[in-house]
């Protein structure tokens, strides 16, 4: 096949030596690289019951078929371990010339395992490796930390680094490149525990070739002109804070820890406000022509931030705190990016301490240092204290499960998680697609791995719609998903396709020289989300880990019921082909084609006894 | 407005408000069709990236909201008790 290289780098910290290895193409053919490539290795290389923050838990990054390709936003590194907040599988996704830079090396992944004697800066450097000491690194945040290694190694190096978060092991901590974050489920927190404080990859290799190159170009150039056009105009015009007013209108903004779908002070930090008022300018990742990254400027008495913000931040650190002012908005998200950790656990382990606070319930430390539902103040200090992992911060960098378990007194109840990991944006209450998506999703509450919101975001199902009918959506928008992280594709793009399965298979093809179908493509996306849930039953999943917190299926006002959900999601995993117990049969394994790729590892339990 | 037509009331949010500058509109209209020609008449700003001049019906980055029903039917009726919102279709984003 073309436009891979069949191979990856396993790095080993603890003895400092690297070993290549190959990829069949299998491997391609049916996960088709990036977070699918990613996945298959985690299986192969993370034992059942690895501890997430210990030296077993191997590091992933992998580049896709499409990088290098010339196809508009396919510049993404998938970023895969098992996850310190959840104990399953974490991926993330992360737009930068990273991916480019990986790719020119000659490998098409790297999987760093083991733990460094002593804080160290990776290199890579084409097929070579360093470890160098990074003693004096630490305490800088990720652009500093890429900025000093740069200066030293050569500006041909791209660095992926954490920041103090991840140094001082916040559970949530990103792995920040170019500015874009490897933001969920705290990939950071485990190159923290593997003293790697940053990796710098410098390619010079020639980027294998694709299989039509005139073909490429032509479906290239197709798929940038349609990237300007209505399908991303929301994103390129206001950026998706757009969704903050329309959302607080429709009563789905989790306000005040998931107590409302409605914040009185929308207006004051909604999208159209910070447009006019706090927004400099716009840029785009690293091979995009879309550009959707809008920035903002803190407009108040105290020094100057200038912060990327999505709704995701704005969302979590305004509106789920009860902050209706958006310089302290600003503040916190610019402190999340510098300490590197991931925004949404951030806010939401927050919000989760304010209502502690309003419940009288006792949190360690000072009450003077306690979070309170719309003190800006209060949500800045929080944010420098989890950072640091001091006082009350050291809880709080736990993430909102293990926060309420260690602290009890009912304060479970209103821990808004899935498996461990926070609800992002959307109260799932009056959005049923997305109240299944956030239950079953392998990495716990997600929008991206799911998507399922645009479901109920449009006319595509009547709201009394069977039961199966929503599983069935909500299957076909995770399959999605899956692929575009997969080609590594941006999913901004999703709209600029007719027929995405159909378009996706034969761009796949042209690139690859595989035969793919439409439909093809859509069992690989099942494929890849099949492999995401074989890792999470060798770790313990049980059908209990899907669900929602009880807060959001208590019925009222006509929102969801604890009844509803699970006949959701018993008829997810009929689609799915799943047992009751949603676990997956042998027989749906063969199916999947999976059953002769994972069985090289001797271990074909996935949930059943042995 | 013309008299003896139904008023409704239409909230915009995203680039229809920051196009007009409005948070909140009436226009008449029994059709959402009717509304989006008066939408575009009376806030020439929308016509072009909201508006299609040449069909007087949304392009495809917006779709409307009627009672907490989204869609992009033209034909949908409304009414003066009618909540109709004005949003972009692309809902979400990615982190």
């Amino acid at each position: 096949m073309n436009a891979v290289h069949g191979r990856y780098l396993q790095i080993d910290l603890s003895s400092g030596t690297a070993t290549a290895r190959q990829l069949t193409e299998a491997v391609f053919a049916r996960l088709l690289g990036g977070v699918g490539l990613a996945s298959y290795l985690l299986y192969r290389f993370c034992p059942p019951g690895a501890d997430p923050l210990e030296p077993e838990n191997p590091l992933i990054f992998a580049s896709s078929p499409f990088i290098g390709t010339g196809i508009t936003t396919a510049s993404k590194i998938a970023v895969v371990a098992k996850s310190p907040q959840t104990g399953m599988i974490g991926d993330s996704l992360s737009s930068s010339y990273l991916a480019l830079a990986l790719k020119r090396t000659g490998y098409d992944a790297l999987v760093v395992t083991g733990q460094a004697p002593s804080w160290t800066v990776l290199a890579v450097d084409d097929g070579e490796i360093r470890l160098l000491p990074a003693g004096e690194l630490l305490g800088l945040d990720p652009a500093a930390t890429a900025h000093a290694i740069r200066a030293e190694l050569g500006s041909g190096f791209r660095v992926a680094a954490i920041g103090v978060a991840g140094e001082c092991g916040v559970r949530y901590a990103s792995i920040s490149n170019d500015g874009r974050l490897a933001g969920r489920t705290g990939s950071g927190a485990v190159m923290g525990s593997k003293r790697l404080k940053a990796i710098a990859v410098r390619g010079t290799q020639r980027l294998p070739v694709v299989a039509d190159p005139r073909g490429v170009v032509r479906a290239a150039r197709e798929l940038a002109e349609r990237s300007l056009g209505p399908g991303t105009a929301k994103y390129r015009e206001l950026g998706t804070a757009a969704n903050l007013a329309f959302f607080s209108r429709l009563g789905v903004l989790p306000t005040r820890n998931f107590q409302a779908g409605t914040f009185e002070a929308a207006e004051a930090i909604s999208g159209e406000r910070l447009f006019l008022e706090h927004r400099t300018d716009k840029h785009g990742c690293a091979a995009c022509t879309i550009g959707c990254e809008h920035h903002y400027r803190t407009r108040d008495a105290s020094e100057a931030v200038e912060v990327r913000l999505e709704y995701e931040s704005l969302f979590a650190l305004g509106s789920l705190c009860g902050i209706s002012d958006p310089n302290a908005v600003l503040r916190a998200a610019a402190l999340c990016d510098r300490y590197g950790m991931d925004a949404i656990s951030t806010g939401s382990t927050i919000a989760w301490a304010m209502e502690c606070v309003e419940r009288g319930v006792r949190l360690p430390g000072s009450p003077d240092e306690w979070p309170r539902f719309g003190d800006a103040g209060s949500l800045v200090r929080a944010v420098q204290t989890i950072g640091e992992r001091r006082g009350l911060g050291d809880l709080l960098a736990e993430g909102s499960r293990r926060a309420a378990e260690i602290v009890g007194q009912g304060s479970v109840e209103w821990a808004m998680h899935v498996k461990g990991l926070e609800l992002p944006g959307y109260d799932p209450r009056k959005l049923k697609a997305m109240a299944l998506g956030f239950a079953v999703s392998t990495r716990g509450a997600c929008h991206n791995r799911s998507s399922a919101y645009e479901v109920d975001f449009s006319d595509q199902l009547d709201p009394h719609a069977e039961a199966l009918a929503w599983a069935s959506a909500a299957a076909s928008s995770e399959d999605r998903a899956a692929v575009l992280d997969s080609l590594t594709v941006c999913k901004f793009l999703r709209h600029c396709f007719s027929d995405f399965f159909a378009e996706a298979a034969e761009l796949f093809a042209l690139v690859t020289g595989l035969p793919m179908t439409a439909v093809g493509l859509r069992l690989a996306g099942e494929r890849i989300n099949t492999v995401k849930k074989l890792f999470n039953l060798d770790q313990g999943w049980t059908r209990a880990d899907d669900t929602l917190p009880p807060r959001l299926l208590s019925g009222e006002a006509g929102g969801l019921t604890a009844a509803e959900l699970d006949r959701l999601i018993q008829a997810y995993y009929c689609v799915r082909g799943w047992d009751e117990q949603g676990r997956v049969p042998p027989g749906r394994l063969r199916e999947l084609e999976l059953a002769e790729l994972l069985s090289q590892d001797g271990r074909m339990m996935y949930g059943y006894a042995g | 407005m013309s008299t003896g037509t139904t008023a409704v009331r239409v909230e915009l949010f995203g680039s229809p408000q920051l196009l007009t500058g409005r948070r909140q509109v009436e226009v008449p209209g029994r059709t959402l069709r009717e509304v989006a020609g008066a939408l575009a008449h009376e806030f020439p700003a929308l016509a072009g990236s909201v508006i299609d001049p040449a069909t007087g019906w949304l392009t495809g980055g917006y779709i409307f909201v009627v009672d907490g029903r989204f869609t992009r039917d033209p034909s949908y009726p409304v009414g003066p008790g009618s909540t109709v919102l004005l949003v972009s279709a692309q809902a979400g984003g990615v982190s």
